[in-house]
């Protein structure tokens, strides 16, 4: 029984495990999810998706498929409308078809793995999404990565390359966040392989072994390190750096997996750290508060220690900065950061 | 219009009573609707003389919903009783508790649910939110424990118990209960069990009715009692239980108080003879 209580009652982070599955499976844009429960799960999950890719500026919103289960099928279980659905959404062409569960599925007992595992002229994946997964856009974001790796095969060629795990799909800077990755391992001389999941397609899946180090957007249970280093052999790094000595960090851990020498790109990266902080020394003289809106459970540490570095005064009566939903990505991270606090400051 | 539920374990004998009450009740010129509501679909064949008359959910999945015509769900049994049988999904998908209640409001919609008497025979013990449907809706407005002497026929009657209780609760609840039958399953005491079972949860027993030969013997003739052996002193027994049905107007403030395990379990004792 999944009983997971999330404390806030809900937030952004809890909430549905659809959403969760679909922000990892709808990116890759030759497959079909079905959401295989009321249309209302599915257009949970689509107005999600529409409100925040909007607010992103991005306009190419996933489509989302749903089996649309009426009552009938409530009454009378639904793997056959799934079935219906799956060769529907067969006629749309894609190389997979991803099959994401709901509560209701799941109440009525619907078999989901036996109709996915009959002879489909392409691979239709279960992501293992149905019930009340507790805590649960988490779940169905981990089930989706693990159900889409199931695409991924062996690879004998290796390249100095780094795989890009679990990119949020559905947050604010996401893209900026991406280069700031490629750029700090553009230091160590380490390309992109695959970013999985963000806007690729079936083709790009396996070529995944090719890579030679894996960087995970963020994994504090450890799950998905765990998961791809069983799957794949490939040393991890399990988070995006946030913070100076993070950032650097990160770049000496990247050398090391990868046997390269770091010391230099280290050198760099510090120098460029300086030369951000110098960029807004004319902060220096200005006191700020911390806002996290009662909303997050805030670690003000780490924007503190920006803000000593930056010369900048905490006080209780200084402007009021709202602190972010999730810390900056490196040091480019810090600087847009930064800009912000100007723009509150000047304001 | 009356519209009383019969609930109770299952195998206890809910149909057999069900139809002998519906056969009783018509006698006095009453017109009678009976809906089986489970997906053993067995409620109405003693009134359909022995024929399995198709069920209101097969047909919504072989037809859909739409195209259902009054006709082809509900069926005239003896004496004009109106018969229907919800049915059910096959065993192991789907939700049947959400199928009776998807019947009854079938039945609605095409004004099929009308009569002097509604009688519904319930699956007996399966009380999920899903089969308390008919009593939290407002269909089952009184209902009558259908049990035996035996604990777990008590057990069932008490969990039912339960439901009507907790509905109580609700400001918009119509459901009461009626009273508890017992339908005798030759265990010594019994009677008497029955009656202290039946007072102990604030409410009466209504009818106690002897186990006889002649209901089976009725039975293999695919007739009620009342039907193939109206002289029969069994018969006399439903036509006392229809009498007491109709006479009978529970109080919507009692509210039934259930039984404790452990007193569930004395109470057996008390009467069992080892
Ligand atoms: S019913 Fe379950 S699957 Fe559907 S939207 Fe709600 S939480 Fe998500």
């Amino acid at each position: 029984m999944n009983s997971n209580r999330s404390l806030s009652n809900t937030s952004r982070y809890n909430g549905c495990s659809v959403s969760g599955a679909l922000s990892v499976s709808a990116f890759i844009r030759d497959a079909v999810s079905i959401v295989h429960g009321p249309a209302g799960c599915a257009h949970q999950a689509s107005s999600l998706f529409h409100s925040t890719m909007i607010a992103n500026e991005r306009f190419d919103i996933p489509y989302i498929y749903t089996s649309g289960l009426l009552e009938e099928q409530i009454i009378f279980g639904g793997e056959n409308r799934l079935r219906e659905s799956i060769s529907e959404a067969l006629s749309y062409d894609p190389s997979v078809v991803f099959v994401i569960g709901t509560c209701i599925s799941e109440t009525i007992g619907d078999d989901i793995d036996s109709v996915c595992t009959d002879a489909w002229e392409v691979p239709v994946i279960n992501l293992n999404t149905s019930g009340f997964l507790g805590d649960s856009f988490e779940r169905g974001f981990l089930n989706a990565i693990k159900g889409a790796s199931e695409l991924i095969t062996a690879s004998d060629e290796k390249t100095l390359s780094a795989n890009i795990i679990g990119e949020k799909n559905l947050e604010f800077e996401v893209e900026e966040n991406y280069s700031e990755i490629r750029r700090l391992l553009g230091l160590l001389g380490i390309d992109i392989n695959i970013r999985f999941v963000r806007d690729i397609t079936t083709e790009d899946i396996p070529n995944f072994c090719r890579g030679s180090l894996n960087i995970i957007r963020e994994d504090p249970s450890g799950v998905l390190t765990q998961f791809f280093a069983e799957k794949t052999g490939i040393p991890s790094i399990p988070r995006f750096p946030s913070g100076t000595s993070d950032t650097l960090n990160f770049l000496e851990e990247a050398g090391r997996l990868l046997n390269l020498p770091w010391a230099e790109a280290v050198a760099r990266e510090k120098e460029y750290q300086r030369s951000v902080f110098e960029e807004f020394s004319d902060l220096g003289d200005e006191r700020i508060a911390f806002d996290s809106f009662g909303f997050q459970d805030a670690d003000t540490q780490f924007f503190t220690d920006i803000a000593k570095n930056t010369g900048i005064k905490i006080d209780p009566d200084g402007t009021v900065i709202p602190i972010p939903l999730t810390a900056p990505v490196g040091t480019t991270g810090i600087r847009r950061m930064l800009r912000e606090w100007r723009r509150f400051i000047d304001a | 219009m009356k519209q009383i539920a019969l609930y109770g374990k299952g195998g206890i004998g809910k149909s057999t009573t069900s139809a002998n009450l519906s056969a009783a009740l018509s006698e006095k010129s009453l017109e009678i609707l009976q809906i089986g509501c489970d997906p053993k679909h067995d409620s109405t064949r003693m009134l359909m003389h022995g024929e399995w008359i198709p069920t209101v959910l097969d047909l919504v999945r072989k037809k859909g919903e739409a195209n259902i015509a009054v006709d082809e769900i509900v069926f005239k049994g003896y004496n004009g009783i109106r018969c229907v049988e919800a049915g059910g999904p096959e065993p192991g998908i789907g939700c049947a508790g959400r199928g009776i209640i998807a019947t009854f409001q079938l039945l609605e919609k095409l004004d099929a649910l009308y009569g002097d008497v509604i009688v519904y025979d319930v699956l007996g013990d399966v009380v999920c939110g899903g089969f308390a449907m008919p009593m939290r809706e407002g269909y089952a407005q009184e209902v009558y424990l259908v049990t035996s002497g035996d604990f777990m026929a008590l057990y069932a009657a008490n969990n039912i118990c339960k439901a009507i209780a907790r509905l109580s609760k609700r400001t918009k609840n119509r459901c009461t209960l009626g009273g508890v039958i017992c339908n005798s399953a030759n265990i010594e005491n019994e009677y008497e069990l029955v009656k202290e079972f039946a007072e102990k949860i604030n409410s009466k027993l209504v009818a106690f009715i002897p186990r006889s030969p002649i209901v089976r013997v009725s039975e293999v003739n695919r007739k009620t009692v009342i039907e193939y052996a109206p002289e029969s002193e069994q018969a006399e027994i439903y036509r006392k239980l229809a009498d007491t049905v109709m006479k009978n107007v529970p109080d919507k403030n009692k509210i039934p108080v259930p039984m404790e395990m452990d007193e569930l379990e004395s109470l057996s004792l008390k009467y069992i003879k080892i």
